[in-house]
């Protein structure tokens, strides 16, 4: 049954072409490949900027009726003892103001772009492929991360500018040159990005979209909220509560600092630290795991 | 050439490879062979670094898999059919399994004409049927035009035009100086296909020899005798190595004598002898009797009566490798 084959084999090596061999820029390219390629993938990116305008530019027809209501003295009293919030200086969020939803959305993302890779067996053959693991994740996450950026700072400028024309009916409008503003679009993008990471990291380490999903909603959402119930018990909750991921991102895009919160930057390094802790430890706990 | 040093796999109190070594040479079709459990899977996941071995080790062409450069110039592999994203065409999975090596689309076109994928390329992998997703399989495995294939089970689901694709490609790539490593639970597809075998059951390799030493190895010259007085020959011929067992009154099977010894003593002995057969294995019997002992999950016969050594008693004439 093998006559015809054992017959001089000849052993000669097929030798990796020089060109061919595993690049982090090719990986980079291949997980390019992978996100761009998956229509589900496409139309969520889409629809977070869409929800993200949408969300800004009901933030800012808000923001010019409560001004009107102002101006007319129709405000209720109430309304109007209420809070530093005068709608001049809370229209500068208006860029950011899609966040909240953009960033449940790019949570989502980062999950289900890597733990679909194990819910269909994908992550074996890019494994196979890049058989150091490591690269094939930090590929990912710098790619989703990428992403995540470009969809808050688009949103953001997109915000910015067709939400000008409805502030600025009620002499609203801001320059972009004013305080705070420009690196608070800058920032929508960052802290988009920071959460992809964060997300990313959880999908790595639970491997499971639905675990992945909700550990990050658990992170910035309700995490937030049991702080806040909890801080009547000891001013120590309050302070530490500032640091939570969400909390501190939050920060990066404020445009006036209250008093005692972290400033942009500072929030930025604080969710920045995070962001590496949580990746690290997806890519320490890769490394051992069998995959 | 892949080479297994003392491998092993546990997972909590369970071995699932236990301190296995062999080693598979370029040139010639290696099968792997063992019943569902065996090991085999685990042994290919470790090979290709995707599992980590509790002891042991395993290089393929002179070192880790994951420490090759470029690992899929190296080694292709089939491990399972759909580990593929299902919203992913097949184009755009071997698009981006390429670009991690830099391998251009041309060579993505090559492997999607060399599997007979070119009608399905652009659809999505979720409607493929299992055969289709093993030559997707197949093709992923030959991006790189390596010098190792490993297929787990690559006919499962696969048409009978497909069976005969697969057996030729394999015997191809070895004809070309490859290591080729199959793994299957089929013998019939091995005795086709593989010039050697490892054998493996619970995790432990129980045969590793060119394909006719298996079969040779468990056929000691075994003989069918129908005999009117079968008792007068057996005391005769008893001695060393000699066994025999009853099967009818006039109906007998002896392991370890020759039929022309056999003949004489019947000749000397006056006993009338109708039937004299040499029995010859098949490679199918060889694998049950090698791994007999050796199975996870055994059926048991419904009937009360079959005793569990049934296998090693079933005549085979008929059943020619």
């Amino acid at each position: 049954m093998s006559a015809q084959t054992t017959t001089s084999p000849s052993p000669t090596r097929h030798a990796p072409r020089p060109s061919s061999g595993i690049t982090f820029s090719r990986v980079l390219r291949s997980e390019w490949i992978k996100v761009t390629t998956v229509r589900s993938t496409v139309i969520l990116i889409a629809s977070t900027v869409l929800v993200m305008v949408g969300l800004a530019l009901l933030g800012a027809w808000g923001y010019a009726q409560l001004a009107q209501s102002i101006n007319d003295g129709s405000l209720p009293a109430d309304l109007q003892a209420q809070g530093p919030g005068s709608p001049a200086v809370d229209a500068l969020t208006t860029p950011s103001s899609g966040l909240i939803f953009g960033q449940l959305l790019i949570a989502s993302l980062a999950v289900v772009l890597i733990a679909s890779e194990w819910a269909t067996g994908m992550i074996r053959s890019t494994m196979v492929a890049v058989p150091g693991r490591t690269p094939a994740l930090l590929a990912k996450t710098v790619v989703v991360a990428a992403v995540a950026f470009l969809v808050g700072l688009l949103s953001a400028l997109v915000s910015y500018l067709i939400a000008q024309p409805i502030l600025g009916s009620q002499d609203l409008d801001f320059a972009l040159t004013e305080d705070g503003v420009l690196a608070s679009i800058i920032n929508t993008g960052t802290f988009l990005a920071l959460v992809a990471v964060i997300s990313m990291s959880l999908g790595i380490l639970l491997r499971n979209t639905a675990g992945g999903v909700v550990t990050a909603v658990g992170i910035f959402f309700v995490l937030p909220v049991i702080m806040q119930l909890l801080s009547g018990l000891a001013d120590w909750v309050t302070d530490a509560a500032r640091f939570l991921p969400g909390e501190a991102g939050n920060k990066m895009v404020a445009v006036t600092a209250s008093e005692g919160a972290l400033t942009q930057l500072q929030g930025g390094l604080v969710m920045g630290a995070w962001a590496l802790a949580f990746l690290a430890a997806a890519l320490i706990v890769t490394k051992k795991r069998d995959v | 050439m892949i080479e297994a040093q003392t491998l092993t796999k546990r997972y909590g109190a369970k071995t699932a490879v236990d301190s296995i070594s062999f080693t598979v040479q370029p040139g010639k079709v290696t099968g792997f062979l063992g019943p569902n459990g065996a090991g085999k899977s685990t042994t290919m996941r470790m090979i290709m670094g995707l599992d980590n071995p509790s002891g042991g080790q395993v290089i393929v062409n002179g070192r880790p898999y994951a420490k090759h450069k470029a690992p899929l110039h190296e080694v292709g592999a089939l491990l399972d059919a759909k580990a593929v994203h299902t919203k992913r065409s097949a184009y755009n999975h071997l698009r981006a399994m390429a670009a991690t090596h830099g391998i251009p689309n041309s060579r993505v076109n090559e492997v999607i004409e060399l599997t007979g994928l070119g009608a399905v390329a652009k659809k999505r992998v979720a409607g493929f049927s299992l055969g289709m997703g093993q030559r997707l399989g197949i093709a992923v495995a030959l991006l790189g035009d390596p010098q190792t294939v490993i297929f787990d089970e690559p006919v499962n689901g696969l048409d009978p035009e497909g069976v005969q694709w697969v057996r030729h490609l394999a015997r191809d790539l070895a004809a070309e100086g490859r290591t080729v490593f199959l793994s299957s639970h089929l013998m019939s597809e091995m005795a086709l296909t593989a010039d050697h075998l490892i054998v493996i059951g619970r995790g432990r390799i129980i045969a590793d020899a060119p394909i006719q030493d298996i079969i040779d190895g468990q056929s000691k010259a075994r003989v069918r005798v129908r005999a009117d007085r079968p008792q007068d020959l057996l005391g005769p011929l008893a001695g060393d190595g000699v066994s025999s067992q009853v099967l009818e009154p006039e109906l007998l099977e002896i392991t370890g004598v020759d039929p022309r010894r056999i003949a004489e003593t019947a000749l000397r002995t006056g006993v009338l002898v109708y039937e004299l057969t040499p029995l010859q294995l098949s490679l199918e019997d060889a694998y049950m009797q090698l791994t007999q002992a050796e199975v996870e999950y055994q059926s048991h016969s419904l009937s009360p009566t079959a005793p569990d050594t049934t296998q090693l008693t079933i005549p085979v004439e008929g059943r020619r490798p």
